[in-house]
Protein backbone atom coordinates (compact mmCIF):
# COMPACT_ATOMS: atom_id res chain seq x y z
CA UNK A 1 0.00 0.00 0.00
CA UNK A 2 1.29 3.40 -0.94
CA UNK A 3 2.26 5.72 1.86
CA UNK A 4 1.51 8.73 -0.32
CA UNK A 5 -2.23 8.99 0.12
CA UNK A 6 -2.38 12.76 0.57
CA UNK A 7 -2.07 14.10 -2.92
CA UNK A 8 -2.82 17.69 -3.91
CA UNK A 9 -6.05 18.30 -5.78
CA UNK A 10 -5.73 18.81 -9.52
CA UNK A 11 -5.39 22.40 -10.66
CA UNK A 12 -8.27 23.78 -12.71
CA UNK A 13 -6.19 23.62 -15.89
CA UNK A 14 -5.06 20.02 -15.30
CA UNK A 15 -8.59 18.89 -14.40
CA UNK A 16 -10.15 20.59 -17.43
CA UNK A 17 -7.42 19.18 -19.67
CA UNK A 18 -8.06 15.66 -18.32
CA UNK A 19 -11.80 15.85 -18.98
CA UNK A 20 -11.40 17.55 -22.37
CA UNK A 21 -8.95 14.87 -23.52
CA UNK A 22 -11.31 12.05 -22.54
CA UNK A 23 -14.31 13.68 -24.17
CA UNK A 24 -12.48 14.57 -27.35
CA UNK A 25 -11.28 11.01 -27.65
CA UNK A 26 -14.86 9.82 -27.21
CA UNK A 27 -15.88 12.02 -30.16
CA UNK A 28 -13.23 10.52 -32.42
CA UNK A 29 -13.86 6.96 -31.22
CA UNK A 30 -17.28 7.16 -32.80
CA UNK A 31 -17.68 6.75 -36.58
CA UNK A 32 -20.61 9.15 -36.32
CA UNK A 33 -18.13 11.97 -35.74
CA UNK A 34 -16.53 11.43 -39.14
CA UNK A 35 -19.90 11.16 -40.90
CA UNK A 36 -20.99 14.30 -39.07
CA UNK A 37 -17.89 16.21 -40.19
CA UNK A 38 -18.22 15.04 -43.80
CA UNK A 39 -21.93 15.93 -44.09
CA UNK A 40 -21.41 19.29 -42.38
CA UNK A 41 -18.56 20.24 -44.70
CA UNK A 42 -20.42 19.04 -47.80
CA UNK A 43 -23.51 21.09 -46.95
CA UNK A 44 -21.62 24.20 -45.86
CA UNK A 45 -19.32 24.10 -48.87
CA UNK A 46 -22.20 23.66 -51.29
CA UNK A 47 -23.37 27.18 -50.44
CA UNK A 48 -19.96 28.55 -51.35
CA UNK A 49 -19.75 26.47 -54.52
CA UNK A 50 -23.18 27.68 -55.71
CA UNK A 51 -22.24 31.31 -55.14
CA UNK A 52 -18.80 30.81 -56.65
CA UNK A 53 -19.75 28.97 -59.84
CA UNK A 54 -23.27 30.26 -60.52
CA UNK A 55 -23.05 33.84 -59.27
CA UNK A 56 -19.25 34.37 -59.62
CA UNK A 57 -18.98 35.59 -56.00
CA UNK A 58 -15.34 35.26 -55.00
CA UNK A 59 -15.56 35.54 -51.22
CA UNK A 60 -16.72 33.39 -48.31
CA UNK A 61 -19.78 35.39 -47.34
CA UNK A 62 -22.16 32.71 -48.62
CA UNK A 63 -20.36 30.07 -46.53
CA UNK A 64 -20.55 32.16 -43.38
CA UNK A 65 -24.15 33.24 -44.01
CA UNK A 66 -25.40 29.68 -44.21
CA UNK A 67 -23.56 28.59 -41.06
CA UNK A 68 -26.16 29.64 -38.40
CA UNK A 69 -28.89 27.69 -40.20
CA UNK A 70 -26.74 24.57 -40.49
CA UNK A 71 -25.82 24.80 -36.81
CA UNK A 72 -29.51 24.64 -35.85
CA UNK A 73 -29.20 20.93 -36.63
CA UNK A 74 -25.49 20.23 -36.33
CA UNK A 75 -24.75 21.83 -32.95
CA UNK A 76 -27.53 19.93 -31.12
CA UNK A 77 -26.33 16.76 -32.85
CA UNK A 78 -22.92 17.34 -31.27
CA UNK A 79 -24.16 18.12 -27.80
CA UNK A 80 -27.16 15.83 -27.41
CA UNK A 81 -25.16 12.93 -25.98
CA UNK A 82 -22.90 15.11 -23.83
CA UNK A 83 -24.85 14.85 -20.56
CA UNK A 84 -27.96 12.90 -21.56
CA UNK A 85 -25.84 9.78 -22.16
CA UNK A 86 -24.11 10.21 -18.80
CA UNK A 87 -27.54 10.31 -17.14
CA UNK A 88 -28.91 7.37 -19.13
CA UNK A 89 -25.91 5.09 -18.58
CA UNK A 90 -25.34 6.12 -14.98
CA UNK A 91 -21.73 7.17 -15.67
CA UNK A 92 -22.56 10.58 -14.24
CA UNK A 93 -22.33 8.93 -10.80
CA UNK A 94 -18.75 7.86 -11.46
CA UNK A 95 -17.86 11.21 -13.01
CA UNK A 96 -19.29 13.30 -10.17
CA UNK A 97 -17.60 11.20 -7.50
CA UNK A 98 -14.11 11.67 -8.93
CA UNK A 99 -12.14 14.37 -7.12
CA UNK A 100 -13.05 16.97 -9.72
CA UNK A 101 -15.24 20.04 -9.30
CA UNK A 102 -18.45 20.14 -11.31
CA UNK A 103 -17.29 23.38 -12.95
CA UNK A 104 -14.13 21.64 -14.17
CA UNK A 105 -16.20 18.83 -15.68
CA UNK A 106 -18.64 21.23 -17.34
CA UNK A 107 -15.86 23.33 -18.87
CA UNK A 108 -13.86 20.23 -19.88
CA UNK A 109 -16.80 18.70 -21.71
CA UNK A 110 -17.62 22.03 -23.30
CA UNK A 111 -14.08 22.64 -24.54
CA UNK A 112 -13.99 19.15 -26.07
CA UNK A 113 -17.15 19.91 -28.05
CA UNK A 114 -15.71 23.29 -29.05
CA UNK A 115 -12.41 21.74 -30.14
CA UNK A 116 -14.23 19.16 -32.24
CA UNK A 117 -16.35 21.90 -33.80
CA UNK A 118 -13.22 23.99 -34.52
CA UNK A 119 -11.63 21.00 -36.24
CA UNK A 120 -14.74 20.49 -38.37
CA UNK A 121 -14.91 24.11 -39.54
CA UNK A 122 -11.15 24.01 -40.15
CA UNK A 123 -12.08 21.52 -42.86
CA UNK A 124 -13.29 24.50 -44.89
CA UNK A 125 -9.79 26.03 -45.05
CA UNK A 126 -9.16 24.67 -48.57
CA UNK A 127 -11.75 27.24 -49.70
CA UNK A 128 -9.59 30.00 -48.21
CA UNK A 129 -6.50 28.61 -49.94
CA UNK A 130 -8.41 28.54 -53.21
CA UNK A 131 -9.56 32.15 -52.81
CA UNK A 132 -6.04 33.34 -51.98
CA UNK A 133 -4.66 31.57 -55.05
CA UNK A 134 -7.34 32.93 -57.35
CA UNK A 135 -6.72 36.56 -56.55
CA UNK A 136 -6.54 39.20 -53.88
CA UNK A 137 -8.71 37.82 -51.07
CA UNK A 138 -9.83 39.95 -48.13
CA UNK A 139 -7.99 37.98 -45.46
CA UNK A 140 -9.14 40.31 -42.66
CA UNK A 141 -12.80 39.71 -43.45
CA UNK A 142 -12.22 35.98 -43.75
CA UNK A 143 -10.44 35.87 -40.38
CA UNK A 144 -13.22 37.88 -38.75
CA UNK A 145 -15.73 35.49 -40.32
CA UNK A 146 -13.96 32.48 -38.86
CA UNK A 147 -13.79 34.21 -35.49
CA UNK A 148 -17.53 34.79 -35.73
CA UNK A 149 -18.07 31.17 -36.73
CA UNK A 150 -16.16 30.07 -33.64
CA UNK A 151 -18.14 32.34 -31.32
CA UNK A 152 -21.41 31.28 -32.93
CA UNK A 153 -20.58 27.61 -32.54
CA UNK A 154 -19.34 28.21 -28.99
CA UNK A 155 -22.70 29.77 -28.13
CA UNK A 156 -24.78 26.99 -29.73
CA UNK A 157 -22.67 24.33 -28.01
CA UNK A 158 -23.06 26.05 -24.63
CA UNK A 159 -26.85 25.98 -24.67
CA UNK A 160 -26.83 22.54 -26.32
CA UNK A 161 -24.85 21.16 -23.39
CA UNK A 162 -27.17 22.86 -20.93
CA UNK A 163 -30.22 21.28 -22.57
CA UNK A 164 -28.47 17.89 -22.63
CA UNK A 165 -27.84 18.18 -18.89
CA UNK A 166 -31.59 18.42 -18.26
CA UNK A 167 -32.61 15.06 -19.68
CA UNK A 168 -31.77 11.36 -19.86
CA UNK A 169 -32.97 11.18 -23.45
CA UNK A 170 -30.65 12.20 -26.29
CA UNK A 171 -33.51 12.72 -28.74
CA UNK A 172 -35.24 15.08 -26.32
CA UNK A 173 -31.92 16.91 -25.87
CA UNK A 174 -31.54 17.22 -29.64
CA UNK A 175 -35.07 18.48 -30.27
CA UNK A 176 -35.03 21.02 -27.41
CA UNK A 177 -31.60 22.35 -28.41
CA UNK A 178 -32.67 22.60 -32.06
CA UNK A 179 -35.80 24.53 -31.02
CA UNK A 180 -33.71 26.90 -28.94
CA UNK A 181 -31.22 27.30 -31.79
CA UNK A 182 -34.11 28.06 -34.16
CA UNK A 183 -35.38 30.72 -31.76
CA UNK A 184 -31.96 32.36 -31.48
CA UNK A 185 -31.46 32.24 -35.26
CA UNK A 186 -34.83 32.84 -36.92
CA UNK A 187 -35.75 35.64 -34.51
CA UNK A 188 -33.16 37.68 -36.40
CA UNK A 189 -34.15 36.64 -39.92
CA UNK A 190 -35.44 39.73 -41.81
CA UNK A 191 -38.63 38.03 -43.05
CA UNK A 192 -39.50 36.69 -39.59
CA UNK A 193 -38.84 40.11 -38.06
CA UNK A 194 -41.11 41.71 -40.64
CA UNK A 195 -43.92 39.23 -40.01
CA UNK A 196 -43.77 39.63 -36.22
CA UNK A 197 -43.55 43.41 -36.49
CA UNK A 198 -46.57 43.32 -38.80
CA UNK A 199 -48.67 41.48 -36.22
CA UNK A 200 -48.50 44.40 -33.78
CA UNK A 201 -46.78 47.38 -35.44
CA UNK A 202 -46.99 49.56 -32.34
CA UNK A 203 -45.01 47.04 -30.29
CA UNK A 204 -42.25 46.32 -32.87
CA UNK A 205 -41.80 42.98 -31.15
CA UNK A 206 -39.97 41.43 -34.11
CA UNK A 207 -37.34 44.15 -34.16
CA UNK A 208 -36.95 43.91 -30.40
CA UNK A 209 -36.45 40.12 -30.58
CA UNK A 210 -33.93 40.53 -33.38
CA UNK A 211 -31.86 43.03 -31.43
CA UNK A 212 -32.19 41.50 -27.96
CA UNK A 213 -32.48 37.76 -28.46
CA UNK A 214 -31.22 36.76 -31.89
CA UNK A 215 -27.67 35.74 -32.50
CA UNK A 216 -27.76 36.90 -36.12
CA UNK A 217 -27.09 40.64 -35.67
CA UNK A 218 -24.10 39.82 -33.45
CA UNK A 219 -22.77 37.16 -35.78
CA UNK A 220 -23.25 39.27 -38.91
CA UNK A 221 -20.90 41.95 -37.62
CA UNK A 222 -18.11 39.36 -37.81
CA UNK A 223 -19.19 38.25 -41.31
CA UNK A 224 -18.90 41.89 -42.41
CA UNK A 225 -15.34 41.86 -41.12
CA UNK A 226 -15.98 43.78 -37.90
CA UNK A 227 -14.95 42.39 -34.52
CA UNK A 228 -17.30 44.46 -32.38
CA UNK A 229 -17.15 44.76 -28.63
CA UNK A 230 -20.95 44.42 -28.37
CA UNK A 231 -20.89 41.07 -30.15
CA UNK A 232 -18.03 39.81 -27.97
CA UNK A 233 -19.91 40.83 -24.82
CA UNK A 234 -23.10 39.16 -26.12
CA UNK A 235 -21.36 35.86 -26.90
CA UNK A 236 -19.22 35.67 -23.76
CA UNK A 237 -22.20 36.55 -21.54
CA UNK A 238 -24.49 33.99 -23.14
CA UNK A 239 -21.84 31.25 -23.11
CA UNK A 240 -21.03 31.90 -19.46
CA UNK A 241 -24.72 31.97 -18.60
CA UNK A 242 -25.39 28.54 -20.11
CA UNK A 243 -22.24 26.96 -18.66
CA UNK A 244 -23.23 28.31 -15.27
CA UNK A 245 -26.77 26.97 -15.70
CA UNK A 246 -25.32 23.56 -16.59
CA UNK A 247 -23.25 23.60 -13.42
CA UNK A 248 -26.28 24.64 -11.36
CA UNK A 249 -28.22 21.78 -12.94
CA UNK A 250 -25.54 19.29 -11.89
CA UNK A 251 -25.68 20.62 -8.35
CA UNK A 252 -29.41 19.85 -8.29
CA UNK A 253 -28.69 16.14 -8.95
CA UNK A 254 -27.02 15.96 -5.54
CA UNK A 255 -30.00 17.50 -3.74
CA UNK B 1 -12.59 6.73 9.17
CA UNK B 2 -16.29 6.99 8.23
CA UNK B 3 -18.54 8.85 10.65
CA UNK B 4 -22.25 9.15 9.91
CA UNK B 5 -24.36 11.10 12.37
CA UNK B 6 -28.15 11.34 12.23
CA UNK B 7 -28.24 11.29 8.46
CA UNK B 8 -31.59 11.51 6.71
CA UNK B 9 -32.20 11.60 2.98
CA UNK B 10 -35.56 12.22 1.39
CA UNK B 11 -36.73 12.13 -2.22
CA UNK B 12 -39.75 14.37 -2.12
CA UNK B 13 -42.04 12.72 0.44
CA UNK B 14 -40.16 9.41 0.42
CA UNK B 15 -37.73 8.98 3.29
CA UNK B 16 -34.99 6.78 1.82
CA UNK B 17 -32.62 7.01 4.80
CA UNK B 18 -34.02 7.91 8.18
CA UNK B 19 -31.83 9.27 10.98
CA UNK B 20 -28.98 6.80 10.49
CA UNK B 21 -25.76 6.94 12.55
CA UNK B 22 -22.78 4.62 12.43
CA UNK B 23 -19.04 4.63 11.96
CA UNK B 24 -16.50 2.41 10.25
CA UNK B 25 -12.90 2.34 11.44
CA UNK B 26 -9.60 1.40 9.81
CA UNK B 27 -8.87 -2.31 9.36
CA UNK B 28 -12.58 -3.01 9.38
CA UNK B 29 -14.90 -4.60 6.84
CA UNK B 30 -18.52 -3.73 7.42
CA UNK B 31 -21.37 -5.37 5.54
CA UNK B 32 -24.40 -3.23 4.84
CA UNK B 33 -27.40 -5.52 4.56
CA UNK B 34 -31.03 -5.01 3.74
CA UNK B 35 -33.67 -5.83 1.16
CA UNK B 36 -33.98 -3.97 -2.14
CA UNK B 37 -35.06 -0.40 -1.56
CA UNK B 38 -33.94 -0.45 2.08
CA UNK B 39 -31.69 2.59 1.61
CA UNK B 40 -28.28 0.91 1.25
CA UNK B 41 -27.42 2.43 -2.12
CA UNK B 42 -28.72 5.85 -1.09
CA UNK B 43 -26.46 5.73 1.98
CA UNK B 44 -23.45 4.78 -0.14
CA UNK B 45 -24.28 7.51 -2.67
CA UNK B 46 -24.23 10.03 0.16
CA UNK B 47 -20.92 8.71 1.48
CA UNK B 48 -19.46 8.95 -2.03
CA UNK B 49 -20.66 12.62 -2.18
CA UNK B 50 -22.89 11.89 -5.17
CA UNK B 51 -25.94 12.80 -3.09
CA UNK B 52 -26.19 15.32 -0.30
CA UNK B 53 -27.88 14.30 2.94
CA UNK B 54 -31.12 16.13 3.62
CA UNK B 55 -29.92 16.45 7.22
CA UNK B 56 -27.15 15.09 9.41
CA UNK B 57 -23.40 15.05 9.00
CA UNK B 58 -20.95 12.75 7.26
CA UNK B 59 -17.21 12.85 7.86
CA UNK B 60 -14.56 10.82 6.08
CA UNK B 61 -11.30 10.96 7.97
CA UNK B 62 -11.28 14.45 9.41
CA UNK B 63 -13.11 16.01 6.52
CA UNK B 64 -16.77 16.96 6.57
CA UNK B 65 -18.48 16.21 3.27
CA UNK B 66 -20.24 19.59 3.35
CA UNK B 67 -16.94 21.43 3.84
CA UNK B 68 -14.71 19.84 1.18
CA UNK B 69 -16.37 17.18 -0.97
CA UNK B 70 -13.38 16.99 -3.33
CA UNK B 71 -11.02 16.17 -0.45
CA UNK B 72 -13.45 13.45 0.65
CA UNK B 73 -13.54 12.01 -2.88
CA UNK B 74 -9.75 11.80 -2.82
CA UNK B 75 -9.99 9.47 0.15
CA UNK B 76 -12.71 7.26 -1.26
CA UNK B 77 -12.72 4.42 -3.73
CA UNK B 78 -16.30 3.96 -4.88
CA UNK B 79 -17.91 1.18 -6.86
CA UNK B 80 -21.50 2.19 -7.60
CA UNK B 81 -24.27 -0.36 -8.07
CA UNK B 82 -24.60 -1.71 -11.64
CA UNK B 83 -20.99 -0.55 -12.28
CA UNK B 84 -21.65 2.32 -14.67
CA UNK B 85 -18.59 2.66 -16.91
CA UNK B 86 -17.87 4.29 -20.27
CA UNK B 87 -18.46 1.38 -22.63
CA UNK B 88 -16.59 3.02 -25.51
CA UNK B 89 -13.35 3.38 -23.51
CA UNK B 90 -10.52 0.88 -23.55
CA UNK B 91 -9.98 -0.55 -20.05
CA UNK B 92 -6.42 0.76 -19.67
CA UNK B 93 -7.46 4.24 -20.85
CA UNK B 94 -10.24 4.27 -18.30
CA UNK B 95 -7.88 3.28 -15.49
CA UNK B 96 -5.37 5.93 -16.58
CA UNK B 97 -8.13 8.53 -16.71
CA UNK B 98 -9.27 7.75 -13.14
CA UNK B 99 -5.64 7.74 -11.97
CA UNK B 100 -5.17 11.18 -13.56
CA UNK B 101 -8.29 12.48 -11.83
CA UNK B 102 -6.71 11.38 -8.55
CA UNK B 103 -3.65 13.55 -9.27
CA UNK B 104 -1.36 10.67 -10.20
CA UNK B 105 1.13 11.49 -12.93
CA UNK B 106 3.70 9.79 -15.17
CA UNK B 107 5.30 6.74 -13.61
CA UNK B 108 2.89 6.77 -10.66
CA UNK B 109 0.02 6.16 -13.09
CA UNK B 110 1.85 3.21 -14.68
CA UNK B 111 2.65 1.74 -11.26
CA UNK B 112 -0.94 2.17 -10.03
CA UNK B 113 -2.37 0.60 -13.19
CA UNK B 114 0.02 -2.35 -12.91
CA UNK B 115 -0.94 -2.81 -9.26
CA UNK B 116 -4.72 -2.81 -9.79
CA UNK B 117 -4.53 -4.90 -12.94
CA UNK B 118 -2.70 -7.50 -10.89
CA UNK B 119 -4.90 -7.16 -7.80
CA UNK B 120 -8.23 -7.28 -9.63
CA UNK B 121 -7.21 -9.66 -12.41
CA UNK B 122 -8.19 -7.44 -15.31
CA UNK B 123 -5.12 -8.32 -17.37
CA UNK B 124 -7.06 -10.39 -19.94
CA UNK B 125 -9.27 -7.40 -20.85
CA UNK B 126 -6.82 -4.54 -20.44
CA UNK B 127 -6.83 -3.68 -24.18
CA UNK B 128 -10.54 -4.29 -24.72
CA UNK B 129 -13.28 -1.73 -24.82
CA UNK B 130 -15.36 -1.88 -21.66
CA UNK B 131 -18.55 -2.79 -23.55
CA UNK B 132 -16.74 -5.90 -24.80
CA UNK B 133 -16.14 -7.16 -21.24
CA UNK B 134 -18.37 -9.70 -19.50
CA UNK B 135 -20.36 -8.59 -16.45
CA UNK B 136 -17.77 -10.14 -14.15
CA UNK B 137 -14.89 -8.35 -15.84
CA UNK B 138 -16.82 -5.05 -15.88
CA UNK B 139 -17.23 -5.46 -12.14
CA UNK B 140 -13.51 -6.09 -11.76
CA UNK B 141 -12.70 -3.05 -13.90
CA UNK B 142 -14.97 -0.98 -11.66
CA UNK B 143 -13.20 -2.33 -8.61
CA UNK B 144 -9.79 -1.65 -10.18
CA UNK B 145 -10.73 1.97 -10.81
CA UNK B 146 -11.99 2.28 -7.22
CA UNK B 147 -8.60 1.05 -5.98
CA UNK B 148 -6.34 2.93 -8.41
CA UNK B 149 -5.44 5.69 -5.93
CA UNK B 150 -5.01 3.32 -3.00
CA UNK B 151 -7.86 4.93 -1.03
CA UNK B 152 -8.13 4.60 2.75
CA UNK B 153 -11.91 4.17 2.42
CA UNK B 154 -13.60 1.72 0.08
CA UNK B 155 -17.34 1.89 -0.66
CA UNK B 156 -18.71 -1.01 -2.67
CA UNK B 157 -22.33 -1.26 -3.75
CA UNK B 158 -23.25 -4.88 -4.53
CA UNK B 159 -19.65 -5.73 -5.44
CA UNK B 160 -20.20 -9.43 -6.22
CA UNK B 161 -23.03 -8.76 -8.66
CA UNK B 162 -22.28 -10.73 -11.84
CA UNK B 163 -19.51 -12.84 -10.28
CA UNK B 164 -19.44 -16.62 -10.64
CA UNK B 165 -18.81 -18.68 -7.45
CA UNK B 166 -15.03 -18.78 -8.00
CA UNK B 167 -14.91 -15.05 -8.55
CA UNK B 168 -16.96 -14.54 -5.38
CA UNK B 169 -14.40 -16.56 -3.41
CA UNK B 170 -11.53 -14.62 -4.97
CA UNK B 171 -13.29 -11.37 -4.16
CA UNK B 172 -13.70 -12.35 -0.51
CA UNK B 173 -9.97 -13.11 -0.31
CA UNK B 174 -9.24 -9.79 -1.96
CA UNK B 175 -11.34 -7.89 0.59
CA UNK B 176 -9.35 -9.51 3.40
CA UNK B 177 -6.10 -8.40 1.72
CA UNK B 178 -7.42 -4.87 1.23
CA UNK B 179 -8.54 -4.54 4.83
CA UNK B 180 -5.11 -3.46 6.07
CA UNK B 181 -5.21 0.26 7.02
CA UNK B 182 -8.51 0.62 5.24
CA UNK B 183 -12.18 1.04 6.10
CA UNK B 184 -14.39 -1.03 3.83
CA UNK B 185 -18.16 -0.68 3.67
CA UNK B 186 -19.98 -2.86 1.20
CA UNK B 187 -23.66 -3.31 0.56
CA UNK B 188 -25.22 -6.56 -0.49
CA UNK B 189 -28.28 -8.67 -0.13
CA UNK B 190 -26.21 -11.85 -0.44
CA UNK B 191 -26.09 -13.00 3.15
CA UNK B 192 -23.21 -15.42 2.53
CA UNK B 193 -20.94 -12.54 1.44
CA UNK B 194 -21.56 -10.72 4.68
CA UNK B 195 -21.09 -13.77 6.86
CA UNK B 196 -17.87 -14.66 5.06
CA UNK B 197 -16.02 -11.36 5.18
CA UNK B 198 -17.63 -8.84 7.50
CA UNK B 199 -16.21 -7.91 10.87
CA UNK B 200 -19.46 -6.13 11.59
CA UNK B 201 -22.88 -5.81 10.01
CA UNK B 202 -25.27 -2.91 9.60
CA UNK B 203 -28.84 -3.99 8.97
CA UNK B 204 -31.13 -1.47 7.35
CA UNK B 205 -34.77 -1.66 6.35
CA UNK B 206 -37.12 1.07 5.16
CA UNK B 207 -34.29 3.56 5.64
CA UNK B 208 -33.84 2.83 9.35
CA UNK B 209 -30.79 1.19 10.85
CA UNK B 210 -32.07 -1.85 12.72
CA UNK B 211 -28.78 -3.24 14.00
CA UNK B 212 -25.07 -2.46 14.19
CA UNK B 213 -22.61 -4.96 15.58
CA UNK B 214 -20.85 -8.26 15.11
CA UNK B 215 -23.05 -11.07 13.91
CA UNK B 216 -22.51 -13.20 17.03
CA UNK B 217 -23.16 -10.28 19.36
CA UNK B 218 -26.36 -9.28 17.57
CA UNK B 219 -27.61 -12.88 17.55
CA UNK B 220 -26.87 -13.17 21.27
CA UNK B 221 -28.80 -9.97 21.90
CA UNK B 222 -31.72 -11.27 19.87
CA UNK B 223 -31.64 -14.55 21.75
CA UNK B 224 -30.91 -16.59 18.64
CA UNK B 225 -29.06 -19.81 19.33
CA UNK B 226 -27.83 -20.16 15.74
CA UNK B 227 -25.74 -17.11 14.66
CA UNK B 228 -27.25 -16.74 11.21
CA UNK B 229 -27.69 -13.38 9.52
CA UNK B 230 -30.81 -14.59 7.74
CA UNK B 231 -32.49 -15.48 11.03
CA UNK B 232 -31.31 -12.27 12.64
CA UNK B 233 -32.66 -10.19 9.78
CA UNK B 234 -36.03 -11.98 9.88
CA UNK B 235 -36.14 -11.52 13.64
CA UNK B 236 -35.41 -7.78 13.45
CA UNK B 237 -37.90 -7.15 10.67
CA UNK B 238 -40.62 -9.07 12.52
CA UNK B 239 -39.87 -7.03 15.67
CA UNK B 240 -40.38 -3.84 13.71
CA UNK B 241 -43.59 -5.26 12.28
CA UNK B 242 -44.84 -6.12 15.77
CA UNK B 243 -43.96 -2.66 17.01
CA UNK B 244 -46.00 -1.13 14.18
CA UNK B 245 -48.99 -3.38 15.01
Amino acid sequence: MSSDRHRPQLSWIDAIHLVTKRELRAYFDSPIAYIYAAVFLALSSSAFMNAFFLEAIVDMSSWFERLPYLLIVFAPAMTMRSWAEEHAQGTIEILLTLPLRSGQIVVGKYLAALAFYAMVIAGSLPIVVMLVRLGPADIGTILAGYLGALWLGAFFLAFGQFVSSLTHNQIVAFVLAALLASLFTFSGHPQVVEIIDGLAPEWQLGSWLAMSVSVLPQYETFVRGIVGLGALVYFTSMINLFLWLTQIGLGRIRR
Amino acid sequence: MIHVEHVTRTYGRLVAVDDVSFSVGANEIVGFVGPNGAGKSTMLKMLSTYLEPTSGTIRVGDTDIDVDAVAVRQQIGYLPGDTPLYGDMVVIDWLRFVAGAHSLTGGAIDAAVTRVVDTCGVGPVIDKRIHQCSTGFRQRVGLASALIHDPPVLLLDEPTHGFDPLQVMAFRDLLHQLKQDRAILFSTHIIADVEAVSDRVLIIDHGRLLADGTLSHLCDEAGLADPSLERLFAHLVSEIGDAHV
